[in-house]
């Protein structure tokens, strides 16, 4: 038998190298290959093979049954593309219809799920708010020279007895003290986003802008923690080799006050033209200040926390590289801009 | 408040050999923040807090504190005082001062000045703090102030009638005009100062008068340096809009000790630059000298705020070379605070700052919290508006951020009103998304295709005697697209959520006549749809009752007996409604699982219908006997005609 498997093998080399069109390989395919074709009758027939030499005659019908395939499918790729059924191959496809989320969306997306990993609960508060959440809670009594950094816009609203004016809030902090009423007894860990307002406008500000609060409370909350929850966020919202610092800095409302830094992501940390000393600047941060921490009806002796707001804008643009020159743009409506995201 | 500081003139008071990259990084490390450092000289933000580091001295004082503790040797060198002689009262001058409003008056008279240029040195300091040098008189002021952090004032001794001065507080109406030429009409409230003739003379820590400034001519100069309650000052220069650099500085209240060296610094200068000769007593009211004020803590509390231990003489060394006193009985650590900083170190969170921040945050731990974790709230919104815009984005909608300020033609009715708007085109928080979407669709007026922009967003709806509500809607905006295909996505977007949306017409303004529905779900209205007066097709919906007419997806086992699916054709007269058949078709028979409209070609509609029996499979005969019940029903209510 080894021998008309041989044979076969030669004759089917041969009519293959000599088949002028895909039919003639078709046909070929189908005598030789085909569930009767003239490999399977050998296959049916092995039994008649003395049972010593069975598996080496099997191994052999197998190998033949793969060379003549092989040779098949190299020969209809070889022959004239006149000789061959017409496809263009190259034409573009039918896209569906694409939709875009906004960029501020995706950020926002982004940043709570790194935060919610580690067990924040994401909220959002209030951003016509009374001056006692967004000031004077926050230890920051009216007059204060410190509320000069927030360019403040004010309600025409009454004014209320206990809360005050109301205002557009000009950060996310004000969510602090609300978390806090919402909450009652610690442990805390919250990440509020919301729209915030300043009164600016340039190629760097808007108007209306996103802000992220965390807060964090609970017994023994320390500096530790912040630095850990801020190099966790680094890791794994900028990439795993970013990391954080911080430095002084004032709040009334956390004492101490912090800025912080993440390592710069085009030099790596050595320093280039896009930041100072391989350092960028991501915002502020502190431990909560007794103060707020009383005001929000938590005791400052039994607990302690951190908190700290960024601009979910920034943020973003720092993460994925994006330069944008005049930040305006992100409030636009025009399509151009909105569907490169 | 961001200062200059020429590194040359910080050398003056500052021994070491760091260089001036080592110092900018290490003061941005553990105190102020350098911005940058060119040509040899800093740029530091100083914080509101910290007043006392916003001059030359303070920031020597502050690195020298600092240096050390990157092994780099430093020194500071204070200013001696020895010499001087305050004296309660003196000779040339008579002053009544309300001391509530100035808690350290000083002055002295200096005689036989000669006005002219600086020395170069100074000169060239000034111009490098940004400073344009005028006679060495007012340069001297400058000088101190920048040197110091303590502004300095100088009068004309000649011009102050009857050589005498009340320091009282302004009354409303009052008229002074400074010496910058303006005339400032007083609120009352601010500081002043008035002459033995009860002129106004000065508009105390703002700026001086215009009617008792130095000239060319003056001789004889009063050299005056005092501490102002900061919140007296900030609401004068605040409502006068004169945020004069020596106002900026009082504002942050000044320690009233610094006018000693303000004084002997001014004394030292008038000698060496103007030849002047200063009188030997100088006036100092000061009744209530500072005492060392004194925080209490633990070694446990500072342990646990910064998250690691560190040792008692460390502890010790850091806050010694920051100028405080220590004391320790076992774990508690009495700090007895310098005057320089009073106002910013009161509870012991600062004490805890001032360790941590010089020890170094690099050289504390990192660690994420343990501990039980929050419950979030039982209805939190978000996971279900992300469902939603995605969903819309699988449908081919563009998300869009529009500003919530909106100018007076977006509101109708009640709208709150910003106080101190940008300008008119923001001036109103929106009640509506409409108009905005309106616009942004506007924006976009050269898009050839058809489009989908959508928003989710708050709209402001005024309260009385509260806070706004806060709702938030999901509004989206169809350019250049059918009626259906629009309802089609919306039917889509309910579909996708297992939401069941009624759809009523009902007329309504901003919308073309027939061609708005008003959308309830569970009975409650949640909602519209339609065709604007401008042709584009708008949709809003409530997202929080969208979400709560959200029902859990029941199952239904398939059926194992296949529908029998039938297309039938009909026509119908004019304006017959075509909701209207398809409810009826519904309606028909229970045996009818299901009605689709196929196809529409003039006035003929194909409807393609499920008939399908729970437990058996329906044979021709039992379909025949609902199709024709169906088609008589629509013949005797629409008119129907059936094609064959």
């Amino acid at each position: 038998m080894r021998e008309e498997i041989i044979n076969i093998k030669n004759e089917a080399y041969a009519q293959i190298m000599d088949a002028k069109s895909t039919s003639e390989l078709e046909e070929l395919k189908i005598l030789y290959l085909g569930r009767s074709g003239k490999l399977n009758l050998l296959t049916k027939r092995i039994k008649e093979v003395p049972s010593e030499e069975r598996k080496e005659v099997g191994m052999l019908l197998n190998e033949s049954k793969n060379a003549i395939t092989s040779l098949l499918s190299e020969r209809r790729n070889s022959l004239k593309e006149s000789a061959r059924e017409w496809f263009d191959a190259t034409i573009p496809g039918i896209k569906p219809k694409i939709g875009h989320l906004h960029l501020v969306t995706q950020a926002i997306e982004e940043i709570s799920r790194t935060f919610e990993q580690i067990g924040f609960v994401r909220v959002r508060y209030p951003e016509v708010e009374w001056d006692w959440y967004a000031f004077e809670g926050l230890n920051m009594p009216s007059g204060h020279p410190a509320r000069d950094e927030w360019e403040t816009f004010f309600v025409d609203n009454p004014t209320h007895s206990k809360y005050g004016q109301t205002v557009l809030t000009p950060h996310t902090s004000s969510g602090q003290l609300r978390e806090m009423e919402r909450v009652k007894v610690p442990p805390i860990r919250m990440i509020n986003i919301a729209k915030c307002y300043r009164r600016q406008i340039d190629t760097s500000h808007v108007p209306m802008f996103h802000q992220f609060e965390g807060l964090v409370i609970d017994k023994g909350i320390s500096i530790a923690h912040l630095k850990g929850t801020l190099d966790y966020f680094a890791r794994n919202f900028f990439g795993k080799e970013r990391k954080t610092r911080l430095r002084p800095f004032h709040f009334q409302f956390t004492e101490p006050s912090f800025e912080v830094d993440v390592t710069c992501g085009v030099c790596g940390g050595r320093g280039c033209k896009l930041c100072k000393g391989g350092w960028l600047e991501l915002g502020g941060a502190g431990m909560v200040h007794p103060v707020v921490l009383k005001n929000g009806g938590i005791d400052p002796t039994v607990y302690s926390g951190f908190a700290f707001g960024w601009g979910v804008e920034r943020t973003y643009m720092m993460k994925s590289g994006l330069s944008i020159p005049d930040i305006r743009v992100l409030y636009s409506s025009d399509l151009g801009f909105l569907r490169q995201f | 408040m961001d200062i200059l500081i020429p590194d040359s003139w910080l050398r003056d008071f500052l021994k070491t050999q760091a260089t001036t990259k080592q110092i900018s990084e290490y003061l941005s490390l553990c105190g102020p923040s350098v911005e940058k450092a060119e040509n040899g000289v800093y740029s530091i933000e100083v914080t509101t807090n910290r007043v006392d580091v916003a001059s030359v001295y303070g920031i020597a004082r502050e690195a020298a504190a600092i240096l050390p503790q990157f092994n780099l040797k430093a020194s500071f060198s204070s200013i001696k005082t020895p010499s001087l002689k305050f004296k309660g009262q003196v000779s040339y001058l008579d002053a009544k001062v309300d001391f509530k409003l100035c808690p350290r008056f000083t002055a002295v008279l200096i005689k036989n000045v000669k006005i002219k240029d600086s020395p170069d040195w100074v000169k060239e300091r000034l111009l490098a703090v940004g400073v344009r040098p005028i006679n060495n008189v007012v340069d001297i002021s400058n000088y101190v102030m920048h040197e110091l952090g303590q502004p300095v004032h100088t009068f004309d001794y000649n011009k102050i009638k009857g050589a005498k001065m009340i320091l009282r507080e302004g009354r409303s109406g009052e008229k002074l005009t400074t010496l910058d030429g303006k005339l400032h009409t007083l609120k009352g409230g601010d500081i002043v100062i008035e002459d033995g003739s009860g002129r106004l003379i000065d508009l105390a820590g703002i700026m001086g008068g215009e009617n008792s400034a130095v000239d060319e001519n003056s001789k004889n100069i009063l050299l005056f340096v005092q501490t102002y309650n900061p919140v007296n000052i900030r609401a004068t220069s605040m409502s006068l809009a004169q945020r004069s650099e020596a106002a900026v500085l009082f504002e942050k209240g000044l320690d009233p000790e610094l006018v000693t060296l303000g004084m002997a610094r001014g004394i030292e200068l008038f000698v060496k630059l103007t030849g002047g000769r200063p009188q030997k007593e100088i006036l100092d009211i000061y009744p209530d000298p500072y005492k060392p004020k004194s925080i209490s803590l633990d070694l446990e509390f500072i342990k646990a705020r910064l998250g690691t231990e560190i040792d008692k003489k460390k502890i010790d060394s850091i806050l010694k070379s920051l100028g405080f006193e220590t004391s320790w009985n076992k774990g508690n650590l009495q700090v007895s605070v310098p005057s320089y900083r009073a106002s910013d170190m009161s509870i012991p969170e600062d004490v805890v700052e001032e360790i941590a921040r010089i020890y170094g945050y690099r050289n504390l731990p990192s660690e994420l919290m343990s501990g039980a974790l929050p419950e979030p709230p039982s209805d939190s919104p978000f996971l279900f508006e992300t469902e939603v815009k995605n969903t819309l984005k699988g449908f081919g909608a563009v998300e869009v951020y529009t500003f919530s300020l909106v100018p007076e033609n977006f509101v109708e009715g009640n709208a709150l009103k910003l106080k101190n708007p940008l300008g008119s085109d923001s001036e109103y928080l929106r009640t509506s998304l409409m108009p905005s979407l309106i616009a942004a669709a506007n924006e976009n007026l050269g898009e050839k295709e058809p489009f989908h922009l959508f928003e989710a967003a708050n709209v402001y709806l005024p309260q009385k005697g509260s806070l706004p509500e806060e709702k938030m809607m999901l509004a989206g905006i169809f350019s250049d697209t059918d009626f259906r295909e629009a309802r089609g996505v919306v039917e889509g977007l309910f579909a996708e959520f297992n939401l069941e949306g009624k759809f009523n017409p009902e007329e309504s303004a901003h919308f073309a006549p027939s061609r708005r529905l008003v959308v309830s779900m569970s009975g409650r209205e949640i909602g519209q749809f339609g065709v604007l007066e401008n042709g584009k097709v708008y949709y809003e919906f409530d997202l929080a009752l969208l979400k709560k007419s959200l029902k859990p997806r029941s199952f239904r086992a398939s059926s194992k007996y296949p529908p029998q699916i039938e297309d039938i054709t009909l026509t119908f007269p004019e304006k017959t409604k075509i909701g209207e058949v398809i409810e009826s078709i519904q309606a028909t028979d229970k045996l009818v699982s299901e009605v689709e409209l196929k196809d529409i070609y003039k006035y003929s509609y194909t409807f393609r219908v499920w008939y399908q029996h729970p437990a058996k499979t329906l044979i021709d005969i039992e379909v025949e006997k609902v199709r024709d019940k169906l088609t008589k029903e629509l013949k005797n209510k629409f008119g129907a005609i059936v094609k064959s």
